[in-house]
């Protein structure tokens, strides 16, 4: 085995290299995200930005091919349950219009705002999240199409998450299945409670926040929405996700409650950012 | 031009290109929710090229270019990650590990595990217990799908990167694992 001399000018780069990653790491961290390296870190992602969407553009079929691949077992699950959700509609067409009554009383009752008078921006996901601990996805647009920090970003399903930066030519959204990422939710019986993330592909986690009310009544499937309340960052009325998991503890006064999110945003191209703030 | 110079050049590059392919494909590319680590592979494969000095230089800057596309956590923390990483992987190719033909995707298999807890472990103590927010299972399912990823592209990733090394001083030392620059054979210092 070949032995080689160990050199003291390795060592020494190292030391300097580990110590100049500590700085950056201090001063990012004392900047609270309003820094010299937010700013660069800012215009680097613009900088790639034009890149990125010329790569993901086509580099896409390659990227479907093995997600269909890689996913294909799921998938087929996926298109059989399908093709009996179509198989048990078409056999409740007949009911449909009586539904179609009574979801239109549910949206009354419930006062569901009218989503479309919020003015939204149809966006593109460039980045999927780049690192495996990383809950967020990158948008291709920004400041500049009228996106800001804060706004709320949903799919076809329901909420996908927050704008949590953004620079003028793109944006990081937060998911909502990030730790930090928290969200007022209205359950059975008036009581409100806050869904937050625990981490990519696991539920959300449910806590109630109306003790003087009776527990809530929670089943599995029911569709919990955001409650709207002042202070809240969304609108009334986005669906958050499907109920998948309910349980008393014994000794316990309230439910413990997780919820599937309604989107999987790894599955998805485009997103709305609807252009709302708290009033 | 010079050859070093040039060489580093290219290396730039490689990174270059494999921070956009990684935003682009890589990220999509997910089993079991767990997407493969382009950059991370780079380092190892820099390590394994050009030695520890080597690696440390290119882990620093891959990790940093990671850093600039990561909002969750600091400026900084990837620099550290994939220089010690870099470093540890140089200075084990220079004093432990022999020249063998699986010596480039178990290396990157051990080293992607190594540098996925170590980022997870170096980010908890600086204060971003987010990245432990998928508890212990998300941690081992990332730290065994990505190693098991790295294994895998390594192959080509260590080809193309022995390419863009060749003419570099850590290269032309310890010669590379895979690759052009294989055909020369190791020139070690006694």
């Amino acid at each position: 085995m070949a032995v080689y001399r160990r050199s003291s000018r390795t060592r020494n780069v190292l030391a300097v290299l580990v110590l100049a990653a500590l700085t950056l790491i201090t001063i990012d961290a004392r900047s609270n995200g309003s820094g010299a390296l937010t700013s660069v870190r800012g215009a680097v992602s613009d900088a790639f930005s034009p890149l990125q969407r010329a790569t993901h553009a086509a580099l896409a079929p390659i990227g479907n091919f093995l997600t269909g691949a890689i996913d294909y077992g799921s998938l087929r699950a996926e298109n059989q349950k399908l093709r009996q959700e179509v198989a048990g509609l078409q056999s409740q067409a007949v009911s449909s219009s009586a539904a179609e009554q009574q979801y239109k009383q549910l949206l009354q009752e419930m006062n569901l705002p009218f989503v479309g008078s919020i003015p939204t921006v149809a966006v593109q996901i460039i980045d999927q999240g780049f690192s495996n601990f990383d809950n967020s996805l990158t948008i291709n647009k920004g400041t500049a199409s009228g996106i800001a920090a804060g706004q709320p970003v949903v799919a076809a399903g329901g909420l996908v998450g927050t704008v949590l930066a953004a620079t003028s030519h793109t944006a990081t959204v937060r998911l909502l299945t990030d730790p930090s990422f928290a969200v007022g939710v209205g359950l059975q019986g008036g009581n409100v409670a806050s869904a937050s993330g625990q981490g990519r592909f696991e539920p959300m986690r449910v806590t109630i926040d109306s003790t003087k009310l009776p527990a809530p009544v929670m089943k599995v499937g029911d569709t919990v929405v955001t409650t709207g309340l002042s202070l809240e960052k969304f609108p009334k009325g986005i669906p958050v996700g499907k109920v998948s998991k309910v349980s008393t503890p014994p000794g316990a006064a309230e439910p413990t409650i997780e919820l599937a999110p309604l989107v999987n945003p790894t599955r998805l191209s485009y997103l709305q950012v609807l252009l709302w703030s708290p009033a | 031009m010079n050859p070093v110079l040039t060489a580093r050049l290219r290396i730039a590059l490689f990174l270059v290109v494999a921070i956009v392919i990684q935003t682009a494909l890589g990220t999509d590319m997910r089993v079991a929710g767990v997407a493969p680590d382009l950059m991370v592979i780079g380092v190892i494969c820099a390590g394994l090229t050009g030695g520890a000095e080597s690696g440390a230089w290119v882990g620093f800057w891959a990790g940093l270019l990671t850093d600039m596309f990561l909002t969750s956590t600091p400026v900084g923390l990837s620099a550290l990650t994939y220089c010690l990483v870099g470093a540890a992987v140089g200075a084990l190719r220079a004093s432990v590990l022999q020249e063998r033909k699986l010596l480039v995707p178990i290396t990157a298999l051990v080293g992607t595990a190594g540098a996925v807890l170590l980022f997870v472990a170096a980010g908890d103590v600086l204060g971003q217990t987010q990245l432990m927010g998928g508890g212990r299972s998300w941690l081992i399912r990332v730290m065994v799908v990505e190693s098991l990823w790295s294994a895998v592209l390594s192959l080509p990733f260590g080809y193309i990167y022995a390419w863009a090394a060749r003419g570099s001083v850590g290269a032309d030392r310890l010669g590379a694992p895979i690759g052009p620059s294989s055909r020369t054979g190791v020139v070690p210092t006694k």
